[in-house]
């Protein structure tokens, strides 16, 4: 057992640590460097612009919510913070956090209502909002002196957030940019941010498994635009002029959105390297093409832009993680073994317990049941006063044919979809109409898709994670438990590779793995079976027959008869939307009206 | 007062006649292609620019130069649709936006280059005739600009209920795998629809320019109000985009009047974020 | 005409398909000759959609040969397949909602050579379905569901196929319905159109059948004439599990 300060000196050697740390000693150097006001100013911008594009990419990147409005929140800052300190000779560092504080507020405001929109209405929204708020800043003019903007008088003090030289203004955006990047790393590496990129994969799919999107997507909001609000002011204290035209502009919004794009878009680092590689691209332009005309740089701005978008949509940051790690590798240092935590490895046996008996549980109520569920989509009857139960520990079958309204019961009982009447309950609970899905899973009631949804950008262990996540609030127990579950569905192997490298067997496994890892005690699988050859079925229901054994209970739909008949205890059979039969699996397969459903009259004949 | 309401609905309706106008191209290229063309405004812009030059150096008349304008834009948006839009058609939403918003930077910027920032209008014989009748006062200019946008709308109307290629169009909005196994070619369908979207802002620019200024950035003025009648109307509507047009011309007409011209944006963005929360939908659009 | 002497209307040798990583198609023959019906069974996610769709260039196959008369299709775009005669009446019919019957009628018959008989056909097609042309200007999203396969079908009609391609048509129908759909293909093929008809239901499509294709797990497990499948015990575990 190696102590701290030893377990610290010795990782200081390895490049994965001190290289990042060389960097860091550089950039702090950096603002000392130049002689001229020309480079000072372009450093001091880099970083001002990196901090933007960071807090940019926790709501555009890690939630995949774009906003073209956010120079909005940067209009707020700079203008809060000026009026007061000019109005009430407020410290512009306490008129800073109280423009975060009201950018804040006005983004839960914006933010609630437009979440429920499509990401072009979105972004939509959001550009309508931010004219909204330049007009009024043009036009109020008792307020903010209109267009004629504001003027903050040179008074350099520290209270004042003024100061004679750039050096200052340069380690004051540098700390915000590191900021945002020890914000962007924690949130990337805990359960609120795989709840963002999940939800951002596949919002349904993460709802099922327990997140709370709309809430995640706010948080995100709310902390993306308090660090441009403060950027707003740290703008206004560095010029110490802002305007309506300047401060809330269309195009600064889409700069933003440009760096994190070019930069490598949802990860820690693109922001910041977009930043870096297109502001001084961008001062250079204007300071060379600008003087020829004006504009112009704006027109190689559209033209990258363009050619990002169809050519590079992953970004510098994505090409770069192919570098770095044999860069990383050929550093010195690089051979010494790293003293790291034992991984937990888990035998298979630790996953099974004891089978349970479902014949012997007999409770009063039944575990899980629907009553006279109904729902119409216009004309038509999708589910028409269907009831069922199921008992504890039990495997109920649902069968039909295509069209039967077998999926659009699971909808309706995982919160997907309104029933129009009818009552769900679960545990004696009344769950009916029960929405968003996240409640119903955190009710421990967790769903498949027909079509799988696995999170493409993630790998295989951390959809998984965000699965466990459900239960766990730390991402080392979380990885762990994830961990365990991977090794019950046989994807161990597979832990670090992408979700969309998996065949289709095992992205079902993923899928099962997944919803299990939130602990459910309800399990609703739609076709896990179908689609898979002979030797992949065998193991899948393997695994349903051991996640049974653990005492989940099961409601399948299924078309693959091979894999009812041997799973089910019992089975039901919907045709047109109405429950036809129901019965042990012996008595369903000899039931002629199941017969006729399925195969046409006569066919026994 | 009622003269003075008269007045109102009928500055109204003819402003909103080239709202409907230039809404109308939107609303086919978000009904057909499923993208928001952040551009729309700048092909606004260029056909004012162009109708402008063609007034300036070869002294034809702007109601005349449609008549060049409209192929000449239809020819521009097929070419831009198989360059800049084809290639995201099956981009994520992020991409799609970014094109177009890109595309709109580079065409401002494009303007700007070339013809600076300078206002410019086009002064004909009958810039400054009004009509005077029982006492209202019609702008001439403004009344044949208006007869001219309905014209092109109905042409459009009609071209997409009884061609052949119209209803090609109309299938492709309604139910796009169905169309390919029709035999309709998908992607020269885009390109036409595309192509009419830019045709339809093209005239509109044509007849904006003896009664506006055109500058490099007048785009986003018109795009964002051209977004307001789209949602009001309902993005897949095009009869909705023309009642939309019509409607916001007149909201525009009465709240300048009893409230402020200054506020007028502000009305605008209020009734968009409304809709947009409440009826997405809009008034004739299909969920 | 006997079997043996009628030519080869469409042949599929090793075609392989993909949706993005997951391979949903693994080296599918079959082979249909002019005249014949010809039936594709198997349970949800088997690819019997995925066929009809690779064959009509709506997804792009990764390998493998398609032959239409003679002529290779298999990297064709999906607009020239209709024109030669290749028609696809997709599941779910996929009607356009908003269109009158008779406007959803002239569509299908969108392809040149479909235009220029277009008068005929459309009286063929009112002729087997009298219910169409009593409808004729009612909006297509509002009919009944019978009355919708009626006109996926009239529509694909118009097209002057000479190989009809029917993606589960019996779904979501009424028995007395479906019966109605399935002698409608009897009578359609009589007319002398060549039919590949994808069915979950099983008795109707394998006793209309001359020949019949298994599908499973995006691979043929069995073939032969309709009749005798319908006796196999194979197909009868498949789908009663028995």
């Amino acid at each position: 057992m190696t102590s701290i300060s030893e377990k610290i000196t010795h990782d200081l050697f390895y490049p994965k640590f001190y290289f990042p740390l060389v960097l860091l000693v550089l950039l702090a150097i950096l603002p000392t460097l130049p002689r001229n006001p020309f480079y000072e100013d372009l450093i001091v911008t880099s970083f001002f612009y990196g901090t933007l594009a960071a807090a940019w990419n926790l709501l555009g990147g890690f939630a995949g919510q774009i906003s073209l409005g956010h120079t909005a929140f940067f209009g707020i800052g700079a203008y809060t913070s000026t009026l007061l300190y000019l109005k009430f000779a407020l410290s512009p560092w306490l008129g800073m956090l109280a423009g975060a504080c009201l950018s804040v507020l006005v983004a839960i405001g914006i933010g609630v209502p437009c979440f429920r929109l499509k990401s072009h209405f979105f972004a939509l929204a959001t550009i309508a909002f931010a004219e909204v708020l330049r007009f009024v800043a043009s036009y109020w003019r008792e307020l903010t002196q209109g267009g004629v903007g504001l003027l903050i008088p040179f008074k350099p003090e520290i209270e004042n957030f003024m100061f004679r030289s750039k050096l200052p203004y340069a380690y004051i955006a540098l700390a915000l940019m590191l900021l945002m990047i020890l914000v962007s790393y924690l949130i990337r590496n805990s359960r609120f941010g795989f709840y963002l990129i999940s939800l951002r994969e596949d919002q349904d799919a993460a709802e099922s498994l327990g997140v709370k999107t709309s809430r995640c997507k706010l948080i995100a909001l709310m902390i993306s635009v308090f660090f441009t609000s403060i950027a707003g002011t740290f703008y206004a204290q560095y010029l110490l002029f802002i305007d309506p035209f300047t401060v809330f502009s269309l195009p600064f919004s889409i700069e933003l959105a440009l760096f994190t794009i070019i930069g490598g878009l949802g990860t820690v680092i693109g922001p910041i390297l977009g930043a870096f590689l297109l502001t001084p691209l961008d001062v250079f332009l204007r300071g060379w093409l600008g003087g020829v005309s004006a504009g112009l740089n704006f027109i190689v701005y559209g033209v990258v832009l363009i050619v990002a978008v169809v050519y590079f949509p992953r970004g510098i940051a994505g090409w770069l993680r192919t570098w770095y790690e044999p860069f990383l590798r050929a550093l010195p240092g690089a051979q010494r073994s790293l003293v790291k935590a034992k991984s937990v490895s888990v035998s298979a046996s630790a996953a099974t317990s004891e089978p349970s008996n479902p014949e012997k549980e007999e409770i009063q109520s039944p575990f899980f049941q629907v009553q006279s569920l109904n729902k119409r989509f216009g004309g038509l009857v999708a589910v028409r006063d269907v009831s069922f139960w199921v008992r504890r520990g039990e495997i109920l079958g649902l069968l039909g044919p295509n069209g039967a309204g077998k999926t659009t019961i699971f909808n309706l009982i995982t919160g997907f979809l309104p029933p129009d009447s009818g009552k769900v309950e679960f545990k004696g609970e009344r769950i009916t109409g029960l929405k968003p899905p996240h409640q119903v899973c955190l009710k421990h009631i967790g769903r498949t898709f027909q079509l799988v949804k696995p999170f493409k950008d993630m790998s295989v262990l951390e959809n998984v994670m965000v699965g466990a996540f459900a239960q766990f609030k730390k991402a080392k127990e979380t990885q762990q438990e994830a961990m365990k579950i991977l090794d019950f569905i046989g994807l161990s192997r597979h832990s670090d590779s992408l979700a969309s490298s998996l065949t289709t067997a095992d992205r079902k496994r993923l899928e099962l793995g997944r919803a299990l890892a939130t602990q459910p005690e309800l399990l609703l699988l739609d076709e896990v079976v179908a689609g898979l050859n002979p030797r992949e079925t065998e193991e899948i229901i393997g695994i349903i027959k051991a996640i049974s054994n653990r005492g989940i209970t099961l409601l399948m739909i299924e078309h693959v008869m091979k894999a009812v008949m041997t799973l089910s205890h019992r089975i039901i059979v919907l045709h047109h939307g109405e429950k036809i039969a129901e019965g042990i699996p012996a008595e369903i397969s000899k039931d002629k009206r199941v017969i006729d459903a399925y195969l046409g009259e006569e066919y026994l004949a | 007062m009622f003269i003075t309401i008269a007045q109102l609905i009928i500055n109204g309706l003819l402003l909103g006649g080239m709202y409907a106008l230039i809404s109308i191209g939107l609303t086919l290229i978000f009904g057909v292609l499923e993208i928001i063309n952040f551009a729309h405004g700048e092909f606004l812009m260029l056909s004012m620019y162009g109708s402008y030059w063609l007034f300036q150096l070869y002294g034809v008349d702007p109601y005349l130069s449609l008549l060049i304008i409209l192929p000449a834009f239809f020819l521009i948006g097929l070419a831009v649709q198989r360059v800049t839009i084809q290639p995201i058609l099956n981009a994520p939403p992020l991409n799609q936006i970014f094109m177009t918003v890109g595309l709109s930077l580079v065409l401002q910027n494009v303007a700007l280059f070339f013809w600076k920032a300078d206002y410019r209008t086009v002064k004909t014989a009958y810039s400054a005739v009004t009509l005077k009748t029982s006492g209202l006062m019609i702008s001439f200019p403004r009344l044949v600009a208006f007869f001219l946008a309905m014209g092109v709308i109905a042409g459009l109307l009609i071209f997409l209920k009884r061609t052949y290629t119209g209803k090609a169009i109309r299938a492709l909005a309604q139910e796009r795998r169905a169309a390919m196994l029709m035999g309709i070619n998908v992607y020269r369908t885009y390109q036409i629809a595309f192509g009419i979207g830019i045709a339809c802002v093209g005239a509109a620019g044509a007849m904006l320019i003896p009664v506006y200024y055109v500058f490099p950035t007048v785009g986003g003025l018109f795009v964002l109000i051209a977004f307001v009648v789209v949602v009001l109307g309902g993005y897949n509507s095009l009869t909705g985009a023309l009642i939309g047009g019509l409607i916001i011309g007149v909201v525009e007409a009465f709240s300048g009047f009893f409230i402020s011209p200054h506020l007028k944006e502000a009305i605008y963005f209020v009734i968009f974020i409304l809709i947009l929360l409440f009826r997405p939908t809009g008034l004739f659009g299909r969920a | 005409m006997p079997i043996w002497g009628r030519s080869i209307l469409l042949k599929l040798e090793n075609i392989s398909a993909h949706y993005g990583d997951v391979q949903a198609l693994r080296n599918v023959s079959i082979e249909i000759k002019e005249g014949q019906i010809v039936s594709m069974i198997g349970s949800n996610g088997a690819g019997k959609s995925t066929t009809l769709n690779t064959i009509s260039g709506v997804l792009l196959c990764s390998s493998g040969i398609i032959e239409f008369i003679g002529r290779r299709i298999e990297n064709l775009p999906p607009h020239q397949i209709v024109e030669l005669g290749l028609v696809q009446i997709p599941e779910g019919r996929l009607l356009f909602p908003y269109m009158t019957v008779l406007e959803n009628l002239e569509l299908g018959a969108f392809t040149p050579k479909a235009r220029k008989e277009r008068g005929e056909n459309l009286n063929v097609v009112f002729g087997l379905f009298p219910i169409l042309k009593e409808r004729k200007s009612q909006l297509a999203g509002t009919l009944s569901g019978g009355e919708q396969q009626m006109l996926a079908i009239a529509r694909g009609l118009m097209a002057k196929p000479r190989l009809l391609m029917l993606d589960e048509p019996s779904l979501g129908l009424a028995p007395l319905l479906v019966k109605q759909v399935f002698a409608t293909v009897r009578e359609i093929n009589a007319h002398g159109i060549t039919v590949l008809l994808v069915e979950q239901n099983v008795f109707h499509s394998l006793s209309l059948a001359d020949r019949a294709y298994v599908l499973e797990n995006g691979g043929i497990v069995l073939e032969g004439g309709g009749r005798e499948l319908l006796n196999n015990s194979q197909v009868r575990e498949a789908y009663l599990g028995i």
